[in-house]
């Protein structure tokens, strides 16, 4: 499809239309840390972020949510939540991310939970200008994105930002506006450049080789003493996965309210880090080292994941390398220790 | 002004995997002081009928859902037994409903015991532990069912004490059959058992496997394995011809939730049946 | 079918957990509705021979609160210790580092020595005496756990506490880490289950959960140099609950 261009006040004056019709998430400044939340009027976003503490994940797949209602007597009934959203200036790791999510949950057997809340969900991804401090997407292939929004906003070096629209999903969004004008070839170009700067800043940790050769380079190396090592001052307080984009193992719940004859049956987020992972009932842990526990992170996101949907399940968005107290968790510097021998 | 909202509620399970059918406990009959053998019928025609060695996610409203391998074979549709062993709260709960209650069941889940695939004709080494024969048992009552198809058949069933022994009736029927062999241990005797005391390796001795060509199928607990492995590899039974079925945390059944991971493999729906040679290299396995 | 006949004891403690019942305020008469209150000191006293769920709030001082918790524990089929006094000693448990006589003497002077100040050398915690089925941990308890934990009793199932670290919980509602913001935060050793409430005004958490599954102090103290904190700062923050209590965690 096309790309257009607007101006930074015509961007602005867009998004509080579209706050008259819509639910818009976007990234919002909080003492110096950004996160995604719901928004009344567009000075709140800061479009300059570097990277939220949370991944926009929480809005397609919560922290806690309701898959079914129940009665006592054995009826069970779904619940779906369908509230039309737009998810605004998600950054090109974090979409990729979203990318995965989606085919996880759609490929081979349906989530309609998941997937009723990502229909109703709009993407407006947004090329960052700031680097996090420990951002190594461009590493990963992951500084750009290509599919997966319904609208990408790149932002120009003087005024205003490129806009492609990518689904009629995305052309909807614009009904509000004018027709924009197109993109001139000098824009195009800059916003060339802006991706080509963008995959060799985005670089905070460089990792010593290719992203596609991590499935083998661990296979070799499954009884490497650093796992060990590494996961001796581990907490195994899963602060890793809670903040990871691509994670998305869960728990259920039942939860029953004062009459006990109906109740909630509740999805939350899990973490492979934490203890009782693998515990089965009648109390056999599969996973009882925390070795074993850290090491499984790992391979999930850069073999596991990857045979079963070659794609490296790392975006690079060095969230766990910031959120990680005892700075064990930097997977580049796993991988190049790793690398190094 | 209010966002919009639109809440449609697809109540049905064929479009939400998680959502449990209706099912029905048509008997219970209780074979050890923690066992209970239930009977259960699932009237939707979505459900199909369970294949050998797969597994129901059984719900209680409240309580929760606990995966739970079904252990018999029947041409009946729709109906099948499982085995509960009462040691988490799903569990504990079942063992205190009546006949006739409803309860939810989602499934049935994950590879079967290839008994009507790669098993015909063949000769078969059935190594049951502790509860392993549960899910065994739908696999042997299928072959049973069609007897003439196999070849020789030999079932090995190990328990920790006489008073644990699974399935007497069948025991007993394994026992009087000549088309068969069945040999039991138990870890710790009594005053009344009068049959073989040791763990399940020791049947291994008593056992000719030199002459033939042999396939097994393994299940048992954890600790099991390796060492009934060991003694299929002195008898020179090839690693693919080795089924075994695993126990993990089976959360969501449908390869989602990542709890009952093996290294790559997802228990729910790559298992629980693998064959031997499939997790060779597979540390997490066994 | 009846209602469950619920009874509410204390030991040595501060009766903030039974406070945190009255603070169920609204949801108080649905509880109500729920189970029969029998005994609670504060306002009723009428059971018969047997109760189905103890609530025993506080620890183990004195001689003759062994005998009443024997004596609880006869008479019910359920018994809850609520809070960390009854799960862990609590704050009571720090002066087990002392002989009960330094203590009595450092708290009431001369007057320690008073015969009805009469104190175990160590404090107990409740399964150290009798068997508990289920605790609700925290100072004081989280009340909506707490009426979380009698609805799964009522219905006969084992309520769900978590066993991971208030981490997880932080983490989620986005709290900015208090340890990147030069605090000293218990809250990688503590069992979660409280919402995170401290670190999320703020607060650093102090640990009054108990440690969590696989809590790993010793990898933790590895990370003071980082964030500029010193052991003797560590080992005084652990002291308030999670000084002694390690073996005390949870299978």
């Amino acid at each position: 499809m096309s790309v257009k261009q607007i101006s930074t006040n015509m961007l602005r004056g867009w998004i509080d239309g579209l706050l008259l019709q819509k639910t818009v998430i976007g990234p919002v400044q909080h003492q110096g840390h950004f996160r995604f939340e719901s928004i009344t009027s567009s000075d709140q976003l800061a479009l300059d972020y570097d990277v939220t503490d949370l991944p926009p994940k929480k809005f397609l797949l919560p922290p806690r949510e309701v898959m079914m209602t129940f009665r006592s007597s054995g009826e069970f009934q779904s619940v779906m939540e369908f509230h039309p959203f737009v998810l605004f200036g998600v950054h090109p790791y974090d979409m990729i991310a979203i990318n995965q999510m989606d085919r996880v949950f759609s490929e081979k057997l349906v989530d309609i939970h998941y997937l009723t809340r990502r229909n109703a969900c709009s993407i407006v991804a947004l090329d960052p200008v700031a680097v996090a401090p420990h951002n190594f997407s461009g590493c990963m292939g992951t500084a750009t994105v290509e599919k997966g929004w319904d609208l990408l906003l790149t932002p120009l070096p003087q005024d205003g930002y490129l806009l492609e629209i990518g689904t009629e999903k995305g052309n909807t969004l614009l009904h509000s506006i004018y027709e924009l004008p197109d993109a001139s070839l000098d824009q195009l170009q800059l916003r060339e450049q802006r991706w080509n700067q963008n995959q060799k800043s985005m670089r905070r940790h460089e990792l010593k080789c290719a992203p596609d050769d991590l499935p083998d380079l661990l296979e070799q190396n499954y009884d490497h003493p650093l796992w060990q090592e590494k996961s001796s001052q581990c907490l195994s307080c899963g602060a890793c996965n809670i903040v990871c984009p691509t994670c998305y193992c869960f728990d259920i719940q039942d939860e029953v309210d004062w009459s006990l004859e109906t109740g909630v049956r509740c999805r939350a987020w899990d973490g492979c880090l934490l203890r009782d992972f693998a515990e089965v009932a009648g109390g056999h842990n599969f996973r009882k080292q925390s070795a074993e526990r850290y090491r499984h992170r790992f391979y999930r996101k850069a073999s596991y994941l990857p045979k079963r949907f070659g794609e490296i399940a790392c975006v690079g968005c060095g969230r766990c390398i910031s959120a990680c107290i005892p700075n064990i968790s930097n997977p580049v510097e796993v991988y190049n220790q790793l690398v190094g021998e | 002004m209010d966002p919009q909202i639109d809440s449609p509620v697809i109540g049905h399970p064929s479009s939400d995997i998680y959502l449990p059918h209706p099912a029905l406990i048509t008997s219970m009959c209780s074979l050890t002081a923690l066992d209970m053998l239930f009977e259960i019928h699932v009237p939707s025609p979505e459900v199909h009928t369970p294949s050998p060695g797969q597994f129901v996610e059984v719900s209680l409203p409240g309580i929760g859902e606990a995966p739970i391998s079904v252990c018999s074979f029947s041409n009946h549709p729709h109906q099948f037994q499982i085995l509960v062993r009462r040691i988490g709260n799903v569990t504990q709960a079942l063992h205190q409903l009546q006949i006739g209650k409803s309860i939810g069941i989602r499934g049935p889940f994950g590879t079967t015991f290839p008994v009507d695939r790669e098993l015909r004709k063949q000769n078969i080494l059935f190594i049951a532990g502790g509860l392993g024969l549960a899910p065994l048992r739908s696999a042997i009552q299928y072959v049973l069912h069609r007897r003439w198809d196999y070849g020789k058949l030999i079932i090995l069933y190990g328990s920790r004490t006489p008073d644990e022994q699974l399935f007497l009736e069948d025991l007993h029927d394994w026992k009087s059959r000549k088309d068969l062999t069945y040999l039991e241990t138990v870890d710790r005797g009594g005053p009344n058992w009068k049959g073989r005391v040791g763990v399940i390796t020791t049947l291994f001795s008593l056992l000719n496997l030199e002459d033939d060509p042999w396939s097994a199928i393994i299940c048992g607990p954890p600790v099991m394995y390796s060492f009934v492995l060991r003694e299929l590899r002195q008898r020179q039974i090839p690693n693919e011809l080795i089924y075994v079925s695993l126990e993990r945390r089976m959360k969501c059944g449908v390869g989602m939730c990542g709890h009952c991971q093996i290294n790559g493999l997802y228990v729910c729906q790559d298992g629980p049946v693998f064959r031997y040679k499939d997790l060779i290299h597979l540390q997490e396995a066994l | 079918m009846s209602k469950p006949q619920v009874a509410i004891f204390d030991l040595a403690g501060c009766e903030g957990c039974q406070l945190q019942i009255v603070n169920l305020e609204d949801s108080l008469l649905q509880l109500l509705s729920l189970v029969d209150v029998v005994e609670w000191r504060e306002a009723i006293s009428n059971h018969g021979p047997e109760i189905d769920i103890a609530l025993v709030e506080g620890c183990l001082e004195r001689e003759e609160d062994v005998a009443r918790l024997l004596h609880i524990r006869e008479k019910s089929k359920i018994l809850v210790a609520l809070g960390s006094c009854a799960i862990s000693g609590g704050v009571h448990q720090m002066r087990n580092a002392l002989s009960s006589l330094e203590a009595r003497q450092i708290t009431y002077g001369n007057n320690g020595f008073l015969k009805h100040l009469d104190v175990h050398e160590k404090v107990q915690s409740l399964d150290q005496i009798v068997k508990v089925d289920y605790s609700i941990p925290g100072c004081p308890i989280h009340r909506q756990e707490l009426s979380y934990v009698l609805r799964c009793l009522a219905l006969g199932r084992i309520p769900f506490i978590p066993t991971y670290p208030v981490c997880v919980e932080c983490r989620i509602q986005e709290n900015l880490c208090l340890w990147q913001q030069g605090q000293l935060c218990l809250g990688p050793l503590t069992r979660a289950g409280c919402h995170a409430t401290c670190p999320s005004h703020g607060t650093p958490c102090i640990g009054c959960r108990g440690y969590s599954s696989d809590a790993n102090p010793q990898g933790l103290r590895q990370s003071l140099n980082r964030y500029h904190k010193t052991p003797e700062e560590f080992e005084h923050h652990l002291n308030l609950f999670l000084g002694s209590s390690l073996e005390h965690a949870h299978a």
